[in-house]
């Protein structure tokens, strides 16, 4: 059956290069819409990967700010007419010195309070004329096992003492952070139904523009998990091709806040936004938590795709 | 190996298009399935193909009630039937060998393993050269012989072949027929739909004539 002239110029022009010579795939590259879902799936990765790292960093601060807080009380002494404030500043630090679990208790000096009273009351401020209440921070060794109400009844002794347990701040603190936490959960999520919707659409339209090969492979025996496979093979490479994108776009991009915010942000307000917001640093688990979305989105493409073609070929076939 | 009795086939709420067919074909035999456009002959290819149900009556291929068959015993019967399409239908994207490998290939078969059979195939319909060559760039003739190669490669049992050359010139068409004759002496039953008088005067095959629907066994 050879008789037909084959040039062989001709045949070197048709063939496929020596470069390109490995099995083919059955589904072809270009006939799924790649680059668009491969960018669409990039930006829902790197989505996925912000809102993932922005709720480690609210749960990491909300954790150090408990943890901080949680460490330490304050004791105040109210000037009391007749009262001796540093007989009571005394008395109040031995009383809680005496409890167990305290580490220590100190009291803020005159100097320490106009500190921090100088934002309202202005620099250069002579205390010792005016009549303000002392502080005493007692520091918690094991806060656990500190009976914080055995030492609020202690100082009810002394006139003008009263114990604040920042109870109501830690606890809305708490509620701060897990509305955001739970906000950012509930992001995530409608990224990933978005992705998958995304896929079910891209892979309809794949299969749509594939018909021909579907029939064909039906004609020669193909099953339709073969098929599925074929497809869900081309789906799951877009997926991790995108995912890795969109993952490292999102762990790049925690890298350049964090060195933004070290380099624009002055000095102390760095620190103050260092005190609020933790250090911008996700930290080895927040990147790892970033990295583990990349395959999670590989392989929810593959998965979403391959039920969409099983459909696709059972209302088909 | 093939048994029609009473067989109709009707398209949704439609008339039907083939009627009361009954009919039985041998193995190792070779029938032209003749008809003018519409009348017919895709139909009848699709029934035997099991891509198609029939609307009533009763199909019998390989002893077996096409339906009382589940989905796998369907996918089963199919890999014992190759078919050639006139348009073709080779995937582009793949190359000439490739494509004739398919079959084996959905079979999950690995390259080594067929590697020998494909390339001893592809020389046998003369596209010894042509393996690496994509189907955009090949001849008529080369398309259609290599839609030939990859519907035997899995040694089918039935091979059926729709108009298969209807897009080439009257000289290929008699050799395609010969290599299809030869296929059909080393034990495949072959029907081959064809609309070209010159081809079943060039043959000594028995015809299956469709006309209004109904189909006549002659020779």
């Amino acid at each position: 059956m050879a008789d037909e002239v084959i040039d062989a110029s001709a045949s070197l022009a048709t063939a496929r290069p020596q470069s390109q010579k490995r099995t083919a795939a059955i589904v072809p590259e270009r006939s799924v819409a790649g680059r668009t879902l491969v960018l669409l799936i990039a930006i829902m990765t790197f989505l996925s990967g912000v809102t993932l790292g922005g709720v480690v960093l609210v749960q990491k601060s909300a954790i150090a700010w408990s943890s901080d807080v949680g460490r330490e009380v304050t004791i105040q002494i109210r000037p009391v007419e007749g009262e001796v404030m540093d007989s009571n500043i005394r008395t109040a630090i031995a009383v809680a010195e005496a409890i167990p679990g305290v580490a220590s208790a100190h009291a803020l000096s005159l100097a320490d309070s106009e500190k921090l009273l100088e934002p309202w009351l202005g620099a250069g401020l002579d205390l010792s004329q005016l009549e303000i209440p002392r502080l005493i921070v007692v520091e918690l060794g094991d806060p656990k096992a500190v009976d914080l109400n055995l030492l609020s009844r202690d100082l009810q002794a002394i006139k003008g003492a009263s114990l604040e347990t920042h109870a109501a701040w830690r606890q809305q603190l708490n509620t701060m952070a897990g509305t955001l936490v739970l906000s950012g959960v509930l992001v995530l999520a409608l990224i990933v139904l978005a992705t998958i919707l995304a896929v079910v659409f891209a892979t309809r339209g794949t299969m749509a523009t594939n018909r021909e090969i579907v029939d064909v492979l039906h004609f020669i025996g193909a099953s339709n998990h073969f098929i599925a496979g074929e497809f869900q093979g081309r789906f799951l490479s877009l997926g991790f091709r995108g995912g890795v994108i969109g993952g490292l776009g999102a762990i790049l991009f925690f890298l350049a806040v964090a060195s933004a915010t070290g380099s624009i942000v002055p000095d102390q307000a760095a620190a103050q936004l260092g005190f609020l917001f933790g250090r911008f640093s996700l930290g080895i688990d927040g990147i790892a938590g970033i990295a583990a979305v990349v395959p999670v989105i590989a392989a929810l493409t593959a998965i979403t795709s391959r039920l969409t073609v099983r459909r696709f070929l059972s209302q088909t076939s | 190996m093939i048994e029609f009795t009473n067989v109709g086939l009707r398209y949704g709420h439609g008339p039907e298009i083939l009627r009361d067919l009954t009919f039985r074909i041998e193995p190792g035999s070779f029938h032209f399935l003749t008809g003018p456009s519409g009348s017919g002959k895709t139909s009848l290819l699709r029934l035997l193909l099991l891509s198609l149900k029939p609307s009533r009556g009763t199909v019998k291929l390989f002893g077996r009630d096409v339906m009382s068959l589940d989905q796998d015993a369907l996918l089963d019967m199919r890999r014992h039937i190759g078919i050639v399409f006139q348009e073709f239908r080779l995937l582009d994207h793949l190359t000439t060998f490739e494509n004739v490998a398919l079959p084996l290939r959905v079979l999950g078969q690995p390259e080594s393993v067929y590697r020998e059979n494909v390339t001893e195939l592809l020389e046998w319909v003369g596209l010894g050269e042509r393996m690496e060559a994509l189907p955009p760039l090949l001849s008529g003739g080369e398309k259609q012989r290599a839609a030939i190669a990859r519907a035997v490669i899995g040694r089918p049992d039935i091979l059926l072949a729709d108009e298969p050359t209807g897009n080439v010139d009257p000289d290929l068409s008699l050799r395609l027929v010969r290599l299809f004759a030869e296929l059909n002496k080393l034990g495949t039953t072959i029907i081959l739909a064809t609309h070209e008088l010159p081809l079943l005067d060039a043959f000594d095959f028995p015809h299956m004539a469709l006309k209004d629907g109904q189909v006549i066994v002659n020779g």
